[in-house]
């Protein structure tokens, strides 16, 4: 499914959008591919797929024994797009693909979008990709038809978030914390400020990141004017507690998507809410 | 020859982006980026001011202990056959070259208005220079360190805890230098707006290469009036050890321009050359992108970083800088290796023929002339760029040659 289609889909039904990050092969291929089908059965509207890579800085300590794990179980990027392929025989809501530059570079940039999207994959975040870095990335994008998903933060400046709205497609990442990637137990204000700095220049669909643990966070975020909420490192704790035997964390998983997704409704219909007092109020 | 001397004067690298030619560049993530663009613009506003330069110049000399003399080894020359010269930043304050770009960035951290230093280290000299420049300006202090380089680098690790620096373990990967420089771009990422990354060599992100570069170049200026002085000519090679390339470039800085001065850059060969043996980057990497720059860098088929193996700590690292990229894909500079055995034969060398034990590092380079002689003719003037002292190695060393 197109990114536009879903986010269509869930502002016809009113709710938030929900993308659950996984670093695909930690601990195994089969956990990896049922942790999604879990993801999406309980909740989850896009998946980030991640490709795991050797040194990667913009993630944090879950995410990076995540990674280390899943190398040293011998998952590579070929392994990555053929686990996207098995996805998309019943799957349908859209894949993103995060992984860090140098696979792709190495690939060469244009052959690894084409195969993520034969695999059947939407569109890619590369962390370490600045804007100032990007057109090798976006001009094989546009060509192969693969979304190129860029990052803002509180840090961003205005000049700086009017260049990257423009550049952007698919939806933009608002990094909400100061910070790499981990589950924090509140959510900083600078969240609801960069997501009004956004508006301002773009009308393109806004995912909030990093940090983000509980139903009250998405509720919070989507309130304020997200159009979804991404969830990462707070899934990784769950089953990295059980690496034996990661499927009996499944139940767990499935909760923790169901409560996500809840906030996302919960927080939508706040801010329709709040919309509809503020139409009376006029 | 006089094409190559223009190329470098005109095009003034590195360019706006950040790029020596193919190489350099930002791959950051954006968190990272509005600090980047910062420290550039601090770099380029504070840098060439007399104020700033009088300062530097001012810690280089009464604080550092510089200029660093260049001695004439006239023991070791004879075993090599040509007349060497070795430039002694073994005797910077600290005990090697890495105290000139520590002081430069600290100095500009303070201008900035930061209030603490953060960075990497692994033979921990750079640890200990940022620890020294931290205290001497007044900025607080904290060094990731792999826990394996903690145990090979303990005496390092004393001298940097005695000044108060906070010493941060870093268990991840393969616990060196290549983990403990993905985790501190990520402390960064956390705390950018009160603290300043003193990035210990020419990698990374730009401006990175261009600041360290800058800030090393004290090297090549005072080697340049030195040999004139001496020998009343240029040297006909200068030959450096290096992994980023911080020395190398510091010592070739001078001479870039001139092609009739050649250049050579000895990597860490390991303990034999393959790629899950050795650092040698340049004889088994592929361009490829890690910790912010496109570099030449050790890696697997599908573009995963290979943990880099060299007995030498400070080498101990998968990438080459952006600068040294450069110079290598020209032709300008030589690239050379040495294995472990090698260097700890140079070690006994040094030490018997002038009476001074080098860094495990540094004797790398002296390595590469002991084995490559034919290279180094009788008549010419050669400097290897000294860029350390032992007493840090001394344990392994000692254990090497005397056994536990």
């Amino acid at each position: 499914m197109e990114i536009k289609e879903k986010f269509r889909e869930l502002s016809e039904e009113k709710e938030g959008a929900y993308m659950a990050h996984i670093y695909y092969g930690d601990p195994n291929e089969e956990f990896s591919l049922s942790q999604i089908e879990t993801l999406v059965k309980h909740g989850a509207d896009f998946i980030e797929f991640g490709i795991p890579f050797s040194d990667p800085t913009a993630d944090g300590a879950i995410f990076q024994a995540a990674c280390e794990r899943a190398l040293r179980n011998g998952i590579t990027p070929p392994k990555c797009i053929q686990g996207i392929k098995k996805l998309r025989e019943n799957l349908d809501v859209p894949i993103i693909v995060t992984t860090y530059y140098n696979i792709p570079y190495i690939a060469g940039v244009k052959a690894f979008l084409s195969g993520i999207k034969e695999a059947g994959a939407q569109g890619i975040i590369v962390p370490d990709v600045s804007l100032e870095e990007a057109n090798p990335l976006l001009d094989a994008g546009r060509e192969v038809g693969i979304h190129v998903i860029f990052q803002v933060t509180p840090l961003t400046t205005e000049a700086r978030i009017r260049r990257i709205a423009a550049a952007a497609s698919g939806f933009l990442y608002v990094v909400n914390v100061e910070g790499v990637t981990g589950a924090r137990e509140s959510l900083a204000d600078s969240t609801l400020k960069l997501v009004n700095r956004v508006r301002k220049h773009s009308d393109i669909p806004i995912m909030a990141g990093f940090g983000i643990s509980k139903k009250e966070h998405a509720a919070a975020v989507v309130s304020a004017g997200a159009d979804g909420v991404i969830t990462g490192s707070a899934l990784g704790e769950i089953y990295q507690k059980n690496l034996e035997n990661p499927e009996e964390t499944l139940p767990k998983i499935a909760r923790f998507a169901r409560q996500i997704k809840q906030g996302c409704i919960e927080g939508y219909i706040r801010r329709l809410n709040a919309q509809n007092i503020s139409y009376e109020e006029v | 020859m006089v094409k190559s001397k223009r190329l470098y004067e005109q095009q003034r690298l590195p360019d706006k982006r950040g790029y020596f030619g193919k190489y350099g560049g930002q791959f950051v993530n954006e968190i990272l980026m509005p600090v980047l663009i910062e420290l550039d613009e601090n770099f380029d506003r504070y840098y060439p001011t007399s104020e700033f330069q009088e300062e530097f110049h001012r810690l280089q000399r009464d604080y550092g202990g510089r200029p660093t003399p260049l001695y004439y080894a006239k023991n070791f020359s004879k075993f090599i056959g040509s007349k060497v010269y070795l430039k002694r930043e073994d005797l910077l304050c600290g005990g090697s070259h890495k105290l000139n770009n520590a002081l430069g960035q600290a100095l500009l951290a303070k201008k900035m208005g930061k209030s603490r230093l953060i960075t990497e280290t692994s033979a921990g000299q750079h640890g200990f220079a940022t620890a020294m420049a931290g205290r001497v300006l007044g900025l607080e202090v904290e060094i990731f360190m792999g826990i394996k380089d903690i145990a090979r680098q303990a005496s390092n690790v004393k001298r940097m805890k005695l000044l108060g620096a906070k010493i941060t373990p870093v268990k991840t990967g393969a616990g060196v230098l290549k983990d403990a420089v993905s985790d501190t771009l990520r402390e960064w990422t956390s705390c950018s707006r009160t603290t300043h990354y003193l990035m210990g060599s020419t990698v990374g992100p730009h401006p990175f290469p261009k600041i360290v570069a800058a800030f090393q170049s004290v090297i090549g200026k005072e080697l340049k009036n030195q040999i004139l002085e001496k020998e009343g000519r240029l040297p006909d090679a200068i030959i450096a050890c290096g992994s980023g390339g911080s020395n190398a470039i510091g010592a070739f800085s001078s001479f870039i321009d001139d092609n009739r001065v050649r250049l050579y850059f000895i990597e860490g060969g390991g303990g034999s050359l393959d790629a899950d043996n050795s650092a040698a980057a340049f004889q088994l990497g592929k361009p490829g992108i890690l910790h912010g720059a496109l570099m030449q860098v050790l890696q697997d088929e599908y573009g995963q970083i290979k943990s880099s193996k060299t007995r030498a700590a400070g080498l101990n690292y998968p990438g080459r800088g952006p600068q040294i990229c450069y110079l290598y894909d020209t032709g300008r500079m030589k690239v050379g290796y040495a294995f472990d055995e090698e260097v700890f034969e140079a070690v006994k060398v040094m030490c018997q023929t002038e009476g001074l034990i080098p860094a495990l590092e540094t004797a790398h380079a002296i390595a590469y002339m002991l084995n490559h002689k034919e290279e180094f003719y009788g008549d010419e003037v050669i400097v290897l760029n000294y860029s350390g002292r032992g007493d840090k190695d001394l344990e392994v060393i000692t254990r090497r040659f005397y056994g536990d």
